[in-house]
């Protein structure tokens, strides 16, 4: 056996989309030693990304190769399996709202959940920052509903016919929507391709028109700016004799599992989203830190937060032409705003093309099986008019045992227990379950007789999308793992980025906010780090 | 022999067997296809699609991950060599009941046999094309989810999941060339 041990000034434990952020930051800004740590393989290579989008399609095969670890069954509604170079955001959807000023002080003006440390007016500039870096294109909303400091940096993405049509409709029912804003090439950005309408966004883009994590690592290991290890699971952080500031990490190189792997630095940024930190830290107890690493307040894997959704089908009197470009939608944050002391039922609003209700089918309104032509005259018949998918997504104010635990009966190959997931409303949030989902239902039925239509079906994910928490941040240490930067309240040298620190869900997809979330990290990391062509650089 | 490698024989030889000897199943896709929608052509590349889909199946492939969950679902055994059975049986049932084989008997003859072959199969939807229950039913699955289906049945050049500009999608599509002019 072997110890080897890999120095350096920062060290970033997981690749995913929040890593990539504050990885991109300090190699632009300073001339910091970076080293990522990764417990997943390196991801396809562009190249071969038509191939697996074919066998995706033709099969629903997994376009990602192994993009997990084996033996990782978990108990609770794990947001996805895959463990790889880009994390998640490799087959994200690219989508990218931010939330509004009302997220960050939920507790002030509704008497609800929890107030963030910081506001959305601080958090501005870091979503412009990642929207910039990432490449975000997008369409400015009405002011009053949509504020942001700067514009997008790209054109929307032109709504399709279908949505233009869609886009009447909704405005008859007294809504303004607009084009998604998306990580999606409308020209040509960042030296990446246009978007061609491949319209399989999510589970892959053929061209590289979607942004994903795997771009910045790829460029960031050209230009020499990081290294990136690959196939290395960190299972501890280890405290120095103090007790005050991380160590190292220890890991398990996978190629050679009998040689443990030390990871030595100054800085170390826990980057692996909000289930495989929060277990990192809870597995990392030890002496000094019995209950985990960051844990004094007992709230590492606590109050795991997320958005349900109401969804429903609506049909209209429209002809449309579905698969122009299914997944891009409209979006309207008319819904999220919301005045102060008002109830809080809160949503964002989106509508999508759709084919539901209008696709072939085998048996005519009878039950007779149709053969031939019979069946495409009769799907011919039945496309006449045309199909919106309404979605709305509502935050849910989470409970303190909503929350990750180290699971004793499932352990990985290195004998680690696995995480247990458990997600609960608080009492509050419960209440106001059944009025927000009625009060969407309604909204729903209000839009389809706006437009002489009627909705098809609604229902009700009960899975929470978009899941994050499990580190929040605040200002008090009692209550909070880190603070508004990021930084752990026990040790001064560990910062948790992006997903995990977030307080609260919103009602908005949330990626692009744990990524400005990351940068305003990264802003504070770098000031502990020579700067960029700087003294001692 | 590892049953694997049987199954993997099997299922080669069932490739083989429908690259060079078609006759049957084209004869099944002139009667469960919109044949005077897709035209003689249109059928034949409709099979060959269908034939190449059952070529490039890999059993046991890891299936896209879903939200919400640490299960992973890997492809299920091949269906060719069930589905060259239920060719087979159609040949069957025709030489029964006609005393000739599928291919050479009348379209009409042919779609009895082929409602006879599904009835009590579950109907109530199109299937997946590997889970379907009958081979008509996998042949009617695997070309309805084609972009030329979407296209003939709108009668519109959307071009679902193709290339296509962007500059292009505000625009309603442009009407569908008749088969004469394809």
């Amino acid at each position: 056996m072997t110890r080897r041990a890999v120095e350096s000034d920062v060290c970033i434990v997981g690749s995913g989309i929040s890593a990539a952020m504050v990885a991109e930051r300090l190699a632009r800004t300073t001339s910091a030693s970076i080293v990522v740590v990764e417990a997943g393989d390196e991801t396809v290579p562009l190249a071969e990304r038509p191939a697996m989008r074919d066998r995706a399609m033709r099969y629903g095969e997994n376009p990602w190769g192994r993009d997990h670890l084996d033996g990782y069954e978990v108990e609770g509604p794990l947001q996805s399996r895959s463990m790889q170079v880009g994390g998640l955001a490799m087959h994200w959807g690219g989508v990218t709202p931010r939330f509004s000023p009302e997220d960050f002080r939920q507790r002030s003006l509704f008497g609800v959940g929890t107030d963030w440390p910081i506001s959305y007016e601080e958090l501005d500039p870091f979503y412009q920052e990642a929207e910039e870096v990432m490449g975000v294109a997008g369409e400015q909303g009405p002011p009053a509903l949509d504020p942001r400091g700067r514009p997008f940096p790209m054109p929307p993405i032109s709504l399709t016919y279908n949505l233009e049509q869609l886009k009447s409709w909704v405005t008859k029912a007294g809504i303004a929507m607009w084009s998604q804003p998306s990580a999606k090439n409308s020209v040509p950005y960042g030296g990446r391709a246009q978007c061609c309408r491949n319209d399989t966004c999510s589970p892959i883009c053929p061209i590289g028109a979607k942004y994903s994590p795997d771009f910045t690592w790829n460029a960031l290991r050209r230009g020499g700016s990081l290294r990136l290890v690959p196939r290395t699971l960190v299972r501890r952080l280890v405290l120095d004799p103090t007790g005050k500031e991380i160590s190292h990490a220890v890991a398990v190189d996978r190629d050679r599992p009998n040689d443990p792997v030390e990871f030595h630095a100054k800085l170390f940024v826990v980057a692996a989203g909000y289930t495989w930190s929060s277990h990192l830290l809870l597995l990392s107890a030890q002496r000094g830190a019995p209950n985990g690493i960051a844990n004094s307040s007992g709230h590492v894997g606590k109050y795991l937060t997320g958005h349900r959704n109401v969804q429903g089908f609506v049909d209209l009197p429209l002809r449309l032409y579905p698969g122009m470009n299914e997944q891009h939608s409209l979006v309207t944050k008319q819904f999220m705003r919301l005045e102060a002391g008002r109830k809080y039922i809160r949503h964002d609003l989106r509508v999508w093309e759709s084919s539901v209700g209008k696709t072939p089918r085998l048996v005519d309104d009878t039950g007779a099986l149709m053969l031939g032509d019979a069946i495409l005259d009769d799907w011919r018949k039945r496309t006449r008019t045309g199909t919106a998918r309404v979605r709305a997504y509502y935050d849910v104010i989470p409970d303190r045992s909503s929350e990750l635990t180290l699971d004793p009966s499932r352990k990985n190959a290195w004998g680690d227990p696995l995480p247990k997931l458990a997600f609960r409303d608080a009492p509050e949030s419960a209440e106001l379950r059944g009025p927000t989902e009625d009060s969407i239902r309604s909204l729903f039925a209000a839009m389809a007789k706006a437009g002489d239509g009627k909705v098809l079906r609604t229902s009700v994910d009960n899975f929470q999308d978009h899941p994050a928490g499990g580190c929040r941040m605040g200002s008090e240490p009692s209550t909070s793992v880190v603070d508004s930067w990021g930084r752990s309240h026990d040790h001064a040298n560990l910062f948790v980025v992006g997903a995990p620190t977030s307080v609260s869900g919103s009602c908005a997809n949330a990626t692009l906010t744990f990524c400005a979330l990351a940068l305003r990290s990264a802003h504070e990391l770098e000031r502990a780090l020579p700067k960029r062509g700087g003294a001692g650089s | 022999m590892p049953l694997a490698v049987i199954v993997r024989r099997a299922h080669a030889a069932t490739v083989e067997h429908l690259q060079t000897d078609p006759a049957t199943l084209d004869a099944l896709a002139e009667v469960v296809l919109p044949a005077a929608a897709l035209g003689r052509a249109g059928i034949a590349k409709a099979t060959k699609a269908f034939r190449d889909w059952g070529a490039g199946y890999r059993e046991n492939a890891e299936l896209v991950h879903g939200y919400g969950t640490s299960r992973l679902r890997a492809t299920g055994p091949t269906p060719l060599t069930r589905w060259a059975k239920q060719l087979d049986d159609l040949d069957a049932a025709a030489q029964s009941a006609y005393r000739k084989p599928f291919r050479t008997i009348a379209a009409a003859e042919r779609a009895a046999i082929v409602r006879a072959a599904l009835a009590g199969q579950r109907l109530d939807r199109m299937p997946g094309v590997g889970d379907a229950s009958h081979v008509a039913l996998a042949l009617l699955a695997h070309f309805y989810e084609t972009s030329d289906a979407a296209d003939l049945c709108y009668e519109a050049q959307i071009g679902k999941n193709q290339c296509r500009p962007l500059a292009a999608s505000p625009r309603k599509p442009l009407p569908l060339l008749k088969v004469s002019e394809r």
